[in-house]
């Protein structure tokens, strides 16, 4: 069996003296890998990335990069031996240099290495280039943020942290930055472990996504996995992309629930006959039909873009979100009935 | 202060015993030692001396001390917290200028002002020939009034502390937003009552402090008190090891004197702490707007910070230049540049051992993050509190036992030659006495850099000394630089000390005007004491934008 590139092994992770997040196990298969890290603020996330990075000690268990031991109950690898960067969410640019020496400071490690970034090509991809002349406390949060993550990508490290990258970035500069730093981590095969709290950003950036949660890694799996699949109804709160509903399994691939009838589908896990579940139901579930009678009030609408979330209630008080894309042909305004298609279909059903 | 208990101790032993926390350790223990051989000499037998002095000049000593500190107290606070409110909420013809320039008092030593002060009023004095060449030969003594004895030392320390009064009193009013103004007046208050009931128990705790460390300088302030005989606690402990060669006794009297001084202390810590309240937060104050002055008010302010300008510094100052120019001989019979070389040389000596170990104890702390040290740093730190009268006789009861039982049990030559009367010694004593200037100073400049930018720099792959001196050291090198001009002050003006451990046939600046003085020789102190406080007004001026920040 191939080594992993990166491995974390039964790590509890402390901070303050304080456990933050237990028995950690997690891997990176190859080198070049992005994952990143998904949790609530103040879960413990900037503590594994502080630990991996070596600013901070375990008491159990071992951390390995490149089957190297770097953190173990005896063993403690200062970080400016690790060939880790961290780029940290506050401003931690040096203030009495400016931007671009600051930058410059992040190629003191490429010792013995191929270039396979070019710090031009950083500037331009973060747009920095209007603020190279400037020191830290002339810029921007935003623009700080971009400039430490410069530092950070052109010290090619082995292993690349990056907390929050993108928190102070503006929203419409966000996915730009997102497009591109995907393309120069993965030309360059920088390894990267991306802690965030956007959803989004962690399933477009990661080929794998854990989510912490409680003081504890509770799903460690591909992004479209932990969307469609999530192993635990915390999961599916922490997500928010779906409710909980009450049914009963009635066959090999159908339930009951009161207010939407029979339910199609394929379980993704098996549910003896009578089984009274807890279904998972995410916007993308339900289909609009306004020839259904099916019916149901609208409580809220709320537009986004490029579609529209319908919040209907059922006779049982059951609050359902409901996506609807937002060039359809007429809107339905609250306390409106609204038509659900039947029978109803799920590709995949998830239950607790 | 954390507070520290054994679990942090074993703590710290597991977990972070590397090369700074032995060096920051070791600074710490090097800067405590006169504090613990001052408290260990309590118990020890003394002569005679005692005994008598007990029955005799013992109440004298710690009454004199209580009524100078009593007198000093009230005029630096009248005259430090007025000025102070004056610049800081008016608007009248010279308010820039003042702002700095009363600041200047700083570079007059108390006992430099007493020589002034004397000179200018003594029968036959520089008052009188005034009077004298504009109303012609009279008896004019009898009408001049006398400031010597203790009015004179009280007015002398005044005059030279309530700078720390105005300087941190003013950074109080300055911080003091408009909204807490516009809001006493919409309650309907007085201008006074404004003043009465906000702006002046805002800025209490700026002012305790202020008043703590004028109370700290004057219970230690020798030079002033022994030209006009006063005796003091300082100068008892001074008198009980020169005169009557009893260094135990001496010890016992710097104890009580510390106890005293450590309380001052704890308040001035305590008051500083809660003076942290009032720094502003980032946009969060609106700016306080001035009040222009005209007509007879706008000259009352003039006035008053003239009077105050003129009498702190211009006064010592013209008195020293007119003597110097009426005595032409002292200038050219006065080795100046040996003296200035002198002085120049402990300036540089002391400042880079003081500058450079205050960085290693820093840094130290701030690597090792250990409650043990901080506890220990912050105990070392309170040497400033010391007299430098009581920390010089403490050194040498150190060495002298030290010699007596260390040196002599392992029959090694004796080290009483390289530390006692010798510049070695000086600087040692220097750097307790100032560690807590330079280690403070440092410290505040460390606090505004933030732990990732260390945390980024290791994992950029810089060593912990790369990152002190490629990070920290160009980063703090303004810190570095008040720091050494703050410290060249006090050493210029420092005068015990430098009298009891320099070495033979050694003078500075201040020593040589000390000597003269104390030989009645004012005439010829007039040289050194005008030479000392131009180099420090040149420093204080260089420094003003700093000291005057906050």
């Amino acid at each position: 069996m191939p080594e992993n590139f990166f491995e974390i092994e039964n790590v509890s992770f402390t901070a303050g003296g304080k456990n933050k997040v237990n028995n950690v196990n997690l891997s990176i298969e190859n080198e070049g890998d992005i994952i990143c890290l998904l949790g609530p603020s103040g879960i413990g996330k900037t503590t594994i990335l502080r630990t991996i990075a070596g600013l901070e000690k375990i008491k159990s268990g071992q951390i390995k990069l490149k089957n190297k031991i770097l953190s173990s109950k005896d063993k403690h690898i200062e970080p400016e031996y690790r060939n880790i960067a961290l780029s940290f969410q506050e401003n931690s640019l040096f203030p009495h240099f400016n931007v671009e020496k600051n930058i410059e400071l992040g190629s003191n490690r490429k010792i013995g290495k191929k270039k396979k970034i070019n710090q031009k090509d950083v500037i331009k991809f973060l747009n920095l280039k209007n603020i190279l002349n400037k020191y830290p406390h002339e810029i921007s949060a935003g623009e700080a943020q971009r400039a430490s993550l410069a530092r950070s990508l052109i010290s090619q490290p082995d292993l690349l942290l990056l907390d929050e990258p993108l928190s102070n970035v503006d929203q419409s500069f966000k996915e730009e930055i997102q497009v591109e730093l995907k393309q120069i981590l993965n030309n360059a095969k920088i390894t990267t472990i991306i802690v965030t709290h956007d959803s989004y950003e962690a399933f477009y950036l990661g080929s794998k996504c854990g989510i912490i949660l409680n003081g504890q890694l509770k799903q460690y799996d591909d992004p479209y996995n932990v969307y469609h699949f999530p192993n635990s109804i915390e999961v599916v709160n922490f997500l928010n992309r779906g409710i909980l509903i009450p049914a009963k399994v009635t066959g090999e691939n159908s339930l009951e629930n009161k207010d939407l009838g029979t339910i199609k589908g394929n379980f993704i896990k098996h549910y003896p006959n009578g089984s009274d579940v807890q279904l998972l139901l995410q916007p993308e579930d339900l289909e609009h039909d306004d020839q259904s009678n099916l019916k149901l009030e609208v409580v809220d609408r709320k537009f986004r873009g490029t579609n529209f979330i319908y919040t209907l209630k059922t006779n049982s008080n059951l609050l359902i979100p409901v996506f609807v894309h937002s060039h359809h042909i007429h809107q339905h305004e609250v306390d409106e009935k609204f038509g659900i298609k039947r029978p109803i279909n799920i590709d995949h059903i998830v239950c607790f | 202060m954390d507070t520290f208990s054994f679990h942090d101790y074993k703590a710290d032993y597991n977990m972070r015993i590397n090369t700074w926390y032995i060096s920051s350790l070791l600074v710490s223990i090097v800067v405590s030692i006169p504090i613990l051989t001052v408290f260990s000499s309590f118990f020890e037998d003394t002569s005679n001396y005692f005994e008598i002095l007990k029955s005799t000049f013992l109440y004298e000593y710690i009454i004199n001390s209580f009524i100078l500190l009593f007198g000093v107290l009230i005029f630096t606070l009248i005259i430090g917290v007025g000025c102070a409110y004056i610049v800081s909420f008016y608007n009248f013809p010279g308010v820039k200028f003042f702002k700095w320039a009363l600041i200047l008092s700083f570079a007059v030593p108390a006992y430099i002002y007493a020589y002034s002060l004397t000179a200018f009023f003594e029968n036959f004095g520089t008052l009188y020939s005034i009077i004298k060449s504009i109303l012609g030969p009279g008896e004019y003594n009898k009408l001049i009034p006398k400031f010597d004895g203790m009015l004179g030392a009280i007015l002398s320390i005044s005059f030279s502390l309530f700078g720390y009064v105005y300087v941190l009193t003013r950074a109080s009013f300055h911080y003091q937003s408009q909204n807490l103004l516009e809001l006493g007046q919409n309650l309907g208050f007085s201008r006074s009552k404004v003043f009465f009931s906000i702006i002046l128990p805002s800025a209490r705790p700026a002012i305790v402090a202020g008043l703590a460390l004028v109370a700290m300088e004057t219970l230690s302030e020798f030079g002033a008190v022994s030209f006009f005989g006063i005796s003091t606690l300082t100068t008892g402990i001074y008198d009980s090891w020169i005169s009557f060669d009893d260094l135990a006794f001496a010890n016992q009297l710097s104890f009580f004197l510390l106890l005293f001084i450590l309380g001052l202390f704890f308040i001035e810590h305590i008051s500083r702490r809660k003076a942290q309240y009032h720094s502003p937060s980032r946009g969060g104050v609106k700016q306080k707007k001035k009040l222009n002055l005209k007509g007879s008010k706008s000259i009352f302010a003039f006035s008053v910070c003239f009077l105050v300008f003129f009498i702190s510094f211009l006064f010592p100052v013209l008195q020293m230049f007119y003597w110097t120019i009426i005595f032409p001989k002292n200038l050219l019979d006065l080795n100046i540049l040996q003296l200035l070389i002198n002085t120049i040389y402990l300036v540089f000596l002391s400042s880079a051992v003081l500058i450079i170990f205050s960085f290693i104890a820093n840094y130290g702390n701030r690597v090792t993050r250990s409650k043990f040290l901080n506890f220990l740093t912050m105990f070392s730190i309170t040497g400033y509190a010391i007299p430098g009268v009581i920390l010089a006789v403490a050194f040498i009861t150190f060495v002298a036992w030290f010699d007596n039982n260390i040196i002599k049990y392992y029959e090694l030559s004796s080290i009483k030659k390289i530390f006692i009367g010798s510049i070695i010694g000086l600087v040692i004593i220097y750097f307790i006495r100032f560690y807590s200037l330079a280690y403070n100073g440092l410290k505040s400049g460390y606090e505004r850099i933030n732990r990732s930018i260390d945390e980024s720099s290791y994992l950029l792959g810089y060593s912990k000394i790369k990152t002190f001196l490629g990070i920290h050291v160009p980063y703090l090198r303004n810190s570095i630089f008040l720091i050494g001009i703050l410290i060249s002050i006090e050493i210029i003006k420092e005068l015990p000390i430098t009298l009891i451990l320099r070495p033979f046939n050694f003078e500075t600046f201040a020593t040589t005007a000390y000597i003269y003085a104390s030989q009645d020789l004012l005439e010829a102190a007039a040289v050194p004491s005008l030479f000392l406080i131009l180099i420090a007004s040149t420093f204080i001026l260089i420094t003003s934008r700093y000291i005057l920040k906050d």
